[in-house]
């Protein structure tokens, strides 16, 4: 359970934040009808004070309380069903982290239910990988396939999809739309999205040449960002008196075109913080870790074949994880022997020991009390078993398998591994 | 656990405070509606040059202040519902950890190369799985050249899970029968267990399917008699409860769905030891060690945070703590000196002593430190056993 608990922080979170913002929208969105039907009645209430009352005056403000009380109930209902559906969102998620221990009938926890969610965290992990790198198909494409759309955040990646290509067009518009829809999140956030964004446009206002305009802009927009940004600003505004080709350096970077590039970079990061979410995928979290806990500095020396049976130890070569080159000391079933992922582990820390476990290369058994150590002559260590074999079908004679060497079995000594 | 069930408290309460402001909110907004209507209509109908008398104005005055008292309390209740909403979210952080990665260098797969690796380790991992189409996006976004690989044997296996989630048993035991004789080599009881499933649907279908399960069972599990004779009995006593419906008699647990989870499972394992392919592809496994591995290293991390410590362990070398990650996942020797409780290097290699006792070469150093005028004359003994010897007839070996 320890796993859920370190690892589930933005599986619940990001929709406890939806939640949340529906919750302001809704009570945003009430609080206008109530007014607006507040001032109806007022209005009622003000006739009344007059004397003379008609009938049909009252009778169409009666019509006009009655319009606005309707949609205060269409609103209201609206609303609140939204929030319904965000917190059934959060429910679901804790649905399928509860599945991570299913009891049997007979009380244990189930193994096979485990395995499986274990599966399908994978594929969410995967899923989440793939947005944030920006393969929107391929997240799409699996979350349909292992059917788990409910529990991954596709949507508010998909949003942000919108803004990043519109960002990539040189497009302030949807961003700004962005920016205001979550003006008070981004405002604890303290972030300065907004302000590079106009500052953006006043950069390009100027290089397209339209300086008045830039001028107008400015005095538009600026004023809101003086308290945090002076400094900023008179920089800015001094880009009016150089050409666009000038290469006075603070001016100069202004009208570089990668400052879009750092403006979508920016975005992604505040939506990242706007739900909560780390700057690093869970995924690639636990891959590393995953890794460093599996990877293994043995064996760190090798031999290299050299004229038939004759070995010549070449060199000492400190074998960075798992197996060398030569591949010598593979294991088909080591995860970190993996071409890519041996590449992957390279510069991650290895796994700590402090009790030696060791497994016969021949059979792959475990080397204990049951089945003893033995050294070859030539200082390489086998399971006593593989070896008893070896010498029943080869006449007593052993053949290490790394150098190829053969020796007669009773050369064989015990090694003790405390 | 508490974790879950935590959040899982606020969150009920939650969705039952929204249901009961949507349920009232509709019921006032609509009795407020009806009234005005009346009142409206009422006042429609009678003579349009009619001057209110005082009583009317009177009424129509209180419900005014009516209105505008519910909407106010309408709008102010759901405002209240703020407090609850929160709560989930505290609930979350205060159960959940926020920065798992506190333990991880970002900027290790950070790298486009790392990146590129990364994406090639998945796509294998989906061509593994059978997964072509996802595997096959993923190379097209991120500009992979897609590997040439043999057509994987987990297309069909996927198949069958599939109709195994969905229940159908058909596939799976076309599969079963196909493969007969091989199961029984490896004396897989798969065979017998997607029959005895097969069986029990039979029988969930009430009495008037038990002559169908009879033929069934003496059709099908004469075969597993010499190795299933227990639970075939099992099986067989159910038929004296399906008149009063087995739900309530001691065999209600055979009729539980975790019977078609287990299948699955059990189906997976058994195809992919025929098939001599791991359960699990390298980058599951990886993950999953990982996730087991990450709690730990949290905790240690606060623990040297808390001590001051944290300096020491600049997550370079070799992670602070052994991971237990349980039999399955330990691929390669590991020598740790059982003097220094070190892990062996290059620059410390493991040391068989004369008595077949192994230490670690520093351990051997240390022994006989002192004595450095007089190596080769200088006779030590063995920390373990009462055998003597000189430093330099210890011997290097390889695991």
């Amino acid at each position: 359970m320890a796993d859920v608990k370190s690892l589930e922080h933005p599986t619940l979170k990001v929709p406890y934040e939806i939640l949340n913002k529906k919750f302001r929208t809704a009570q945003k969105t009430i609080d206008r009808e109530v007014s607006h039907v507040q001032q109806q009645a007022t209005l009622i209430e003000e006739t009344l004070q007059q004397s003379e009352v008609k009938a049909k005056d009252i009778s169409s403000l009666l019509g006009g309380m009655v319009e606005k009380l309707q949609v205060l109930k269409r609103k209201a209902e609206e609303s609140i069903a939204e929030e319904l559906v965000a917190s059934n969102v959060c429910k679901r998620r804790l649905d399928h982290l509860k599945e991570h221990n299913t009891v049997t009938p007979m009380g244990t926890v189930s193994q096979a239910a485990l395995n499986q969610w274990r599966r399908k965290r994978l594929d969410r992990m995967v899923v989440e990988y793939f947005l944030r790198n920006g393969y929107y198909n391929a997240a799409i494409t699996l979350a349909d396939r292992s059917d788990i759309k409910d529990l991954t955040n596709i949507d508010i990646f998909l949003t942000s999809r919108e803004v990043e290509k519109s960002l990539a067009n040189k497009e302030t518009s949807k961003c700004l739309t962005w920016c205001h829809d979550n003006k008070h999140k981004l405002r604890k956030l303290k972030s300065n999205m907004e302000f590079n964004l106009r500052v953006q446009e006043f950069v390009e206002l100027v290089r397209s040449d339209q300086r008045m305009d830039a001028i107008k802009h400015a005095r538009k927009h600026f004023p809101g960002f003086e308290e945090e940004h002076l400094s900023t600003i008179k920089q800015v505004m001094a880009l009016l008196a150089f050409p666009i080709t000038t290469d006075i350096i603070p001016y100069k970077s202004l009208l570089d075109e990668r400052r879009w590039d750092t403006l979508i970079e920016q975005f992604r990061q505040e939506n990242y913080r706007l739900f909560q979410l780390a700057s690093q995928s869970v995924f690639t979290v636990a891959l590393q870790a995953g890794l460093s806990a599996l990877k293994t500095p043995y064996p760190f020396l090798y031999y290299k074949l050299k004229e038939h049976t004759k070995f010549v130890k070449i060199s000492l070569i400190q074998c960075n994880q798992c197996y060398s080159e030569t591949g010598e000391n593979r294991n088909p079933t080591c995860p970190v022997c993996q071409p890519y992922l041996n590449e992957l582990a390279d510069c991650l820390p290895f796994a700590h020991c402090s009790q030696s476990r060791l497994y016969c290369h021949i059979s792959g058994l475990p080397m204990n009390e049951n089945n003893q150590p033995m050294m070859l002559p030539n200082g390489h260590i086998y399971g006593e078993q593989a070896l008893t074999e070896m010498a029943r079908q080869n006449n007593g004679q052993v053949i290490c398998p790394k150098t190829k060497e053969i020796f007669p079995f009773k050369k064989v000594e015990k090694v003790f591994v405390m | 656990m508490e974790a879950c069930t935590a959040v899982e408290k606020e969150i009920d309460k939650v969705c039952s405070k929204f249901g009961n402001i949507n349920d009232h909110a509709k019921r006032v907004l609509s009795d407020l509606v009806k009234q005005m209507q009346n009142l409206k209509d009422e006042y429609e109908n009678s003579d349009s040059e009619h001057v209110l008398t005082d009583i009317q104005i009177d009424i129509l005055k209180q419900n005014m202040f009516k209105i505008k008292e519910t909407i106010s309390k309408l709008a102010s209740d759901h405002r209240d519902l703020h407090g609850t909403v929160s709560k989930v979210g505290k609930a979350i952080d205060r159960n959940f950890i926020s920065d798992f990665a506190a333990t991880t260098r970002e900027e290790i797969f950070n790298m486009p190369e790392k990146v590129n690796l990364i994406n090639k380790v998945i796509c294998e991992h989906f061509y593994r799985q059978g997964l072509h189409d996802v595997a096959d996006e993923l190379a097209r976004e991120s500009d992979l050249t897609p590997e040439p690989h043999e057509k994987e044997p987990f297309t069909e296996i996927n198949h069958i899970l599939e109709s195994l989630k969905v229940k159908d048993l058909e596939p799976a035991l076309a599969w079963a029968t196909v493969h007969h004789d091989s199961l029984e080599a490896q004396n897989s009881s798969l065979e017998f267990m997607l029959h005895r499933l097969k069986f029990i649907e039979v029988l969930r279908k009430g009495s008037t399917h038990q002559t169908d399960a009879i033929c069934y069972a003496r059709l099908h599990f004469r075969k597993f008699v010499h190795r299933h004779e227990k639970e075939i009995q099992t099986l067989m006593g159910m038929l004296l409860y399906v008149p009063n419906g087995i739900n309530s008699s001691p065999y209600s647990c055979l009729l539980d769905s975790e019977l078609w989870i287990e299948i699955s499972e059990l189906f997976l394992r058994e195809a992919c030891q025929l098939l001599g392919v791991c359960v699990n592809s390298p980058l599951t496994t990886c993950v999953n060690a990982g996730c087991t591995a990450i709690p730990a290293l949290l905790n240690i991390k606060q623990v040297m945070m808390q001590r001051q410590v944290s300096g020491i362990w600049n997550g370079k070398d070799e992670l602070p703590i052994e991971i237990d990650l349980g039999n399955e996942n330990k691929y390669h020797s590991m020598f740790a000196c059982p003097i220094l409780r070190q892990q062996s290097t290059i620059f410390n290699p493991p040391m068989r002593l004369i008595c077949g006792h192994v230490i670690s070469r520093d351990a051997l150093n240390k022994l006989c430190s002192g004595n450095k005028f007089q190596l080769t004359f200088f006779r030590m003994k063995c920390p373990y056993c009462p055998v003597e010897q000189t430093p330099s007839e210890a011997r290097l070996i390889y695991f």
